[in-house]
């Protein structure tokens, strides 16, 4: 560390870091004062999956297993929200509806997930790509059955919820739209923002400490793990929770973004879309999520507005195969790259192999 | 209709839909021995043989006939998958072979993702009619018995299928090179035998095959990008239950889960067709829990 | 190219490397046409890097001629067509092939369909345990089955040059002994040029003219067997007594 010159040293300077984070926290906080709604509304629902590729990169990118279900504990997770807050806002709870769906959010999808990896932690290849497959595929049609509470298809709005108001007349309004003074699409942006910003930051301190460590080391080598007294079970049960609780919260902010959800939010297509979304951004990096989140969310949006939305399919599958040949650790990757290309340029010798996807370290293999 | 024609008519369409999941799962199978990774875009690159061959279909069809057209189509679909095999073996799927697994599922995602855009670009993402020899509602009375004609004519003609792969592989030289490759390929190399030949080969076998399971499909459902991607989640779920290494336990294993969940849908009331798709998945996780190499699977052995 | 007098296989000053780690720093051996050579050495000595750098498999530095042509580089399957054969390390069956199907593999680049078939016919003769399991599969066969198993599917290529490495490893003495008398028939039948990787010194004896003898990836002893057999001084510092 303390070698380092130039670039790399005021990169790694923890101060500058800070500094970095904490005009980025003050451009956020002051932006959608100024701000169309159009670019808040899309920069909340940037936040809200980036919440939940950041679930994907901590249980594919820090402990290597492929989960080709997440979209299925964010549905959940919107439904955990939702339907509390459409069944009780309108009554003496209010806003405590919120608190109970942001609570359930969390708790439910996270209990299932906890139980789903207990008993798939010793699956491998194939099979635990089925089992996490199996999630939306089961989850879809059982969301659609028991319509009655989940809407089915159609699926659950609480845009217009009946409340009585202070003068004691029913009105209807938005539970995340409740104060005076700021736009729907304000409050909107600093509830799903607060939060994201708040989770990302529970990653970071989860990532820089020995749980960190701990995934690095059962990633690379479980043998070895073990053998220095890191159990590869509970850190992998533990990564998949973990996984599944920011999976369901994402689902909350989904709700508190979009008012709405239906079955379609559980659909596999949206497991994939997401496992892409994290590759692309880098999925053993927490700034990955961020552009996963990026990507996911302005892609559709940007072909949309060309009017070329029949080429977004396309774009994105080019796109994901571009970066597994040229840049595997995805977008967030792209400095550490470019660096050791210009060190290699300068010193004119070969360096050791590329990464693979989802590194968080230059590993020679 | 009768308790027992229904009966029958259930079993016979079940065996036809599931020689068609047969037919990928098989096709997955192939490709795993061939190249040691689980080829999520099986299904897609189906789907792409198949929009060829209607697009070829269509166009000979008003010079030569219906039927003639039909078959020019299906021949040029069956050659082109072929070669499409190969080459993304050689040219995308070849740069992974050193890769992590999940890099490796990651990348056939993104082919699987990549493959269903272009298509979806090309011939657009509604449903197109394939031109068939007949239609798919067409059925034979036998007594009381009113079964499909189109089940019949895809579950045999899959079957035969592959009962020409399994002679392909059994009894040519390159089915012996295919299979020496899947066992030991640095030993293979040291007999002479073409790896990365080999590889091509199995993968342009594997994508052949699909696009004849996607061609039957499409002439009773139309064409649509998206045609296989339910599928592949029974065709995998097939290969779980039959074994990753036996060809002939994907497919019975695939005939297997489409008959039961056929029955457990007509015979079940709170299944039904909505939640028929459990059917498949407890079988996988009785499966991964008794006997977890698969039902026909070897437990893998470590060779010296 | 025809190639006038000179040995069938050329090493000179031969290097390898796995990744940044020197294995071999300069190993020279010559195979004559008709001939029968073995390299000796003890265990991480470069043996089986050595073979490895003739067929292909290990990238090599120095000289490797073959009938007179450089064929250092050469991938596995070229080398192969060239009429080298390469029985390798932990012998290469392929388990899932029957006996029949793996020496079929071994003839996979010949043409000729009658020769193939006298080709198995007199090996299933030499080795009247292959032919009664001729349609087990491989992997069903014991070591010493599988060991022969593999000398056979090399010698279905109709090579130029046999090349063993380590027939006797894993088996038991008697076993060894079994396949070592086989080799040596069919050397004799024959008059295939060889080259036998042991570790086992008096294996080797019995089937080769001369001997090399590598140490920590050079070459620093070569004579033939009687010289060295008869050598107590060499014996004892090189092959163990």
């Amino acid at each position: 560390m303390k070698n380092i010159k130039g670039y790399d040293a005021i990169v790694a300077n923890r101060w500058v870091r800070l500094g970095v984070f904490l005009v980025a926290l003050v451009v956020l906080a002051v932006l959608p004062l100024v701000a169309d709604p159009f670019t808040n509304q899309t920069i909340s629902h940037v936040a809200v999956f980036a919440v939940a590729i950041l679930g994907l990169n901590i249980v594919m990118g820090f402990t290597g297993q492929v989960s080709l279900g997440h979209s299925f504990f964010v549905g959940v997770g919107a439904y955990a929200a939702i339907i509390p807050i459409r069944d009780w806002w309108g009554g003496p709870l209010a806003e405590g509806a919120i608190v109970i769906g942001f609570v359930l959010s969390a708790l439910i999808p996270g209990v299932l997930g906890l139980l789903i990896a207990l008993v798939t932690v010793r699956l491998r290849g194939l099979a635990l790509a089925m089992v996490t497959i199996a999630l939306p595929t089961i989850g879809l049609p059982l969301a659609q059955k028991f319509s009655d509470f989940t809407g089915g298809n159609e699926g659950v709005s609480i845009r217009r919820l009946d409340y009585v108001g202070a003068d004691g007349e029913i009105h209807k309004g938005n539970p995340f739209a409740a104060g005076p003074g700021l736009a729907n699409d304000q409050w909107q942006y600093y509830i799903v923002v607060a939060i994201a910003i708040a989770f990302f930051a529970l990653a970071y301190f989860l990532v820089r400490g020995k749980y960190g460590r701990a995934f690095a080391i059962v990633k690379s080598n479980e043998a070895i793990a073990s053998s220095m007294g890191v159990s590869p079970y509970r850190y992998k049960v533990l990564a998949f929770t973990i996984a599944a609780v920011y999976g369901g919260v994402a689902g909350f902010l989904l709700v508190a973004w979009g008012q709405f959800t239906s079955s379609e939010t559980l659909a596999f297509h949206n497991s994939i879309d997401l496992v892409i979304a994290s590759i692309v951004g880098g999925a053993g990096s927490i700034v990955g999520a961020i552009l996963g989140g990026i990507f996911y969310v302005t892609v559709s949006q940007i072909m949309n507005g060309l009017q070329l939305s029949i080429y977004t399919t396309l774009v994105q599958g080019v796109v994901i195969v571009i970066i597994l040949f040229l840049l595997p650790g995805g977008l967030a990757s792209l400095p550490r790259t470019i660096r050791r290309l210009v060190r290699r340029g300068r010193a004119g010798h070969s360096v050791d192999a590329g990464p693979t996807a989802g590194s968080t370290t230059e590993n020679t293999k | 209709m009768n308790p027992f024609g229904t009966f029958v008519q259930l079993v016979v369409d079940g065996l036809a839909q599931g020689s068609i999941y047969g037919a990928l799962a098989l096709a997955i199978v192939l490709v795993n021995q061939a190249t040691g990774l689980v080829n999520f875009a099986q299904g897609s690159m189906a789907v792409l043989g198949s929009y060829i061959g209607m697009t070829i279909g269509n166009l000979f069809i008003p010079g030569v006939g219906a039927i003639l057209g039909i078959i020019i189509g299906i021949l040029v679909a069956v050659i082109a998958s072929l070669a499409i095999g190969g080459i993304v073996e050689r040219f995308v799927m070849r740069r992974f072979e050193r890769a992590e697994e999940d890099t490796k599922v990651v990348a056939t995602i993104g082919l699987l993702t990549l493959i269903t855009g272009l298509v979806g670009l090309i011939w657009g993402f509604n449903p197109t009619p394939y031109p068939f020899f007949f239609g798919g509602s067409e059925s034979l009375r036998i007594g009381d018995v009113s079964i499909s004609v189109w089940s019949i004519v895809t579950f045999t003609t899959i079957i035969a299928l592959m009962i020409v792969l399994q002679i392909l592989f059994r009894g040519t030289k390159l089915g012996l090179g295919m299979r020496a490759v899947a066992d030991n390929a640095p030993s293979a190399a040291l007999s002479g035998i073409r790896v990365g030949g080999m590889r091509m080969a199995g993968w342009g076998l594997a994508a052949a095959l699909g696009t004849v399971a996607a061609i039957l499909l499409a002439s009773k459902s139309q064409l649509t990008p998206n045609n296989f991607d339910g599928i592949l989640v029974y065709a995998l779920a097939a290969v779980v239950i039959g074994g990753l290494d036996s060809p002939l336990g994907a497919v019975i294993a695939a005939l297997g889960i489409t008959i039961l969940e056929s029955l457990a849908a007509a015979y079940i009331p709170w299944i039904g067709h909505d939640l028929k798709v459990v059917v498949p998945f407890v079988l996988v996780f009785a499966v991964l829990i008794i006997r977890p190499q698969g039902l026909f699977g070897r437990r893998t052995v470590v060779r010296v | 190219m025809p190639q006038p007098e000179g040995d069938l296989l050329e090493l000179k000053d031969v290097t390898a490397f796995y990744g940044p780690v020197q294995v071999l720093e300069g190993v020279s051996i010559n195979v004559p046409d008709g001939g029968a050579v073995g390299i000796l050495g003890a265990n991480g000595a470069g043996k089986t890097t050595t073979l490895r750098a003739i067929s292909g498999t290990v990238r090599a530095g120095g000289t490797i001629r073959y009938e007179g042509r450089s064929i250092r580089g050469f991938r596995p399957e070229r080398v192969a067509s060239l009429g080298i054969a390469h029985v390798p390390e932990g012998r290469g069956t392929l388990g899932n092939l029957t006996v029949r199907e793996n020496l079929m593999v071994g003839a996979y680049m010949r043409k000729d369909r009658r020769q193939v078939q006298t080709d198995i016919d007199f090996l299933l003769e030499l080795f009247p345990n292959l032919k009664a399991r001729i349609r087990s599969n491989a992997s069903a066969l014991s070591g010493g089955e599988q060991q022969m198993l593999a000398v056979s599917r090399a010698f279905m290529a109709a090579p130029k040059l046999l090349v063993l490495d380590e027939p006797s490893l894993g088996l038991a003495p008697s076993t060894a002994r079994t396949v070592y008398d086989a080799i040596a028939r069919l050397r004799k039948e024959s008059g295939i040029s060889m080259l036998v990787v042991e570790q086992n010194a008096n294996l080797a004896f019995s089937v080769v003219d001369s001997v090399t003898v590598l140490e920590t990836g050079r070459s620093v002893l070569t004579g033939t067997t009687a010289e060295l057999r008869g050598n107590d001084e060499i014996r004892k510092a090189y092959l163990g007594g």
